[in-house]
């Protein structure tokens, strides 16, 4: 290998780590924090979780549903904060289509007929963009999502 | 584990039209809810599944699980010509990842050796002893889309019914990722049944991400704590020295000097750091 530093620079881990990198040096060249106030740090530590997150899923793209979902609660939630009207318009399809499934999801109680209702509603909620799946897809989507916690875990970015 | 075993289905079985004896025999067949095996005393397919099917199927081990061991059905007819056996083959060459297979070469051998009556019950014996033999059922209802004169082979006592066919095959791929899960979270059994596995994967699943949180805090602190001592470039560093030295760790790892060499590589780099 002409790199014996890194492993397959095409692997999640390292796509992961590059981008949180990247994402946690622009958090500290941005605000060198002026005071301690726990506002302050508060408002970093959500910063880098973001970027965490953020950098997860931009390593998974569009090919899973939770990264997907991830991906628009992030795009939703930044516009909203940036420009009310703005995170109106243009998430209003978006929105209104995860509304409406969510909403039938929640009348029609989702009796997959295998009998694990409650437990599946609880991963439903862990999961992003859960709510939405049958319960095939759901677990198959919280394996995925397992094996992308852990590799967030074991970046080498001090992090495990 | 995506699912192009339903891709895979759709493939037309241009091979299935072979004769209208054929037709009769597998109307009969499908009156008669039980197993069943037609003779294949004319065939040789036991020589062209081990060279077709093994090979692809083993090189394609995968958790689908679909089965088509009803898919082969045994002519009577001597006449039928070898053309129907090389599209067969090219069938089971596409329907790739079907574990069933060995299966089939089982009674395909056991077949042709045996006469019509006997073959029958040891094929329902077989599908019963296979345990995976409700599998063999659903594959069929799948290979009912194209049209063809499929097989039916249900176990005994088994409603056969598209709506519970339906929900065998709902719960066989629910049982295939409840298994991935369990490989993958520890501390999970199939022995604890799937209520409680489920539990066990939501507390899995909980304690990573609040891992993460917790992780992402001391990243923030590191950060405020190095931002105080005016240090702006010290996360930086330290970053890249901890990817460094973890990068240098999977290198040694995978040359094989573990335990040792690890320990010495991270006493080297941790004297020459430069703070």
């Amino acid at each position: 290998m002409n790199n014996p530093h890194h492993l397959n620079p095409t692997s999640l881990k390292s796509r992961f780590t590059t981008r949180f990198l990247r994402a946690l040096t622009k958090i500290r060249a941005q605000k060198p924090i002026s005071s301690s106030s726990p506002t302050e740090i508060f408002r970093r530590y959500r910063r880098i979780k973001v970027a965490a997150d953020k950098s997860m899923a931009y390593s998974v793209r569009s090919r899973r549903i939770w990264s997907r979902a991830m991906l628009w609660k992030l795009r939703s939630r930044s516009y909203r904060r940036q420009d009310p009207c703005s995170g109106r318009r243009s998430g209003k399809t978006n929105q209104a289509i995860m509304k409406k499934s969510s909403n039938e999801n929640t009348t029609t109680r989702r009796e997959d007929g295998v009998g694990f209702v409650e437990e599946a509603d609880e991963l439903r909620q862990l999961v992003p963009g859960g709510e939405t799946m049958n319960l095939c897809n759901l677990l198959d989507e919280t394996a995925h999502y397992i094996k992308c916690l852990t590799t967030q875990l074991f970046s080498p970015i001090g992090k495990g | 584990m995506a699912d192009f075993s339903a891709q895979s289905y759709r493939q037309p079985f241009p091979f299935l039209d072979i004769d209208p004896t054929m037709e009769s025999l597998t109307q009969f067949a499908e009156l008669n809810p039980q197993s069943f095996i037609l003779d294949n005393s004319a065939f040789n397919f036991q020589t062209f599944f081990p060279l077709s099917i093994n090979d692809s199927l083993f090189s394609n081990q995968a958790s689908q699980g679909e089965t088509m061991s009803g898919f082969i059905h045994n002519s009577n007819q001597s006449s039928v010509s070898a053309q129907p056996i090389f599209s067969a083959k090219t069938e089971m060459e596409e329907i790739s990842n079907k574990r069933k297979a060995l299966d089939i070469s089982e009674s395909s051998s056991g077949n042709s050796s045996s006469t019509s009556p006997q073959v029958s019950e040891t094929g329902i014996k077989r599908r019963n002893n296979s345990g995976r033999g409700k599998r063999a059922k659903s594959n069929e209802k799948e290979m009912e889309k194209p049209k063809e004169v499929v097989h039916v082979r249900a176990r005994r006592g088994q409603a056969t019914d598209s709506h519970s066919l339906a929900e065998r095959v709902r719960r066989g791929k629910i049982n295939e990722r409840l298994r991935c899960l369990q490989d993958i979270v520890p501390g999970c059994y199939k022995t604890m049944g799937m209520a409680l596995m489920l539990d066990e994967i939501i507390n899995y699943v909980q304690s990573l991400q609040n891992q993460v949180e917790f992780l992402s805090m001391k990243l923030t602190a590191a950060s405020t704590y190095y931002d105080f001592n005016s240090e702006s470039d010290a996360m930086e560093r330290m970053l890249r020295e901890k990817a460094e030295e973890a990068k240098e760790l999977e290198r040694l790892m995978r040359e094989g000097y573990v335990g040792i060499g690890g320990v010495a590589c991270f006493h080297s780099s941790s004297t020459y750091g430069p703070l």
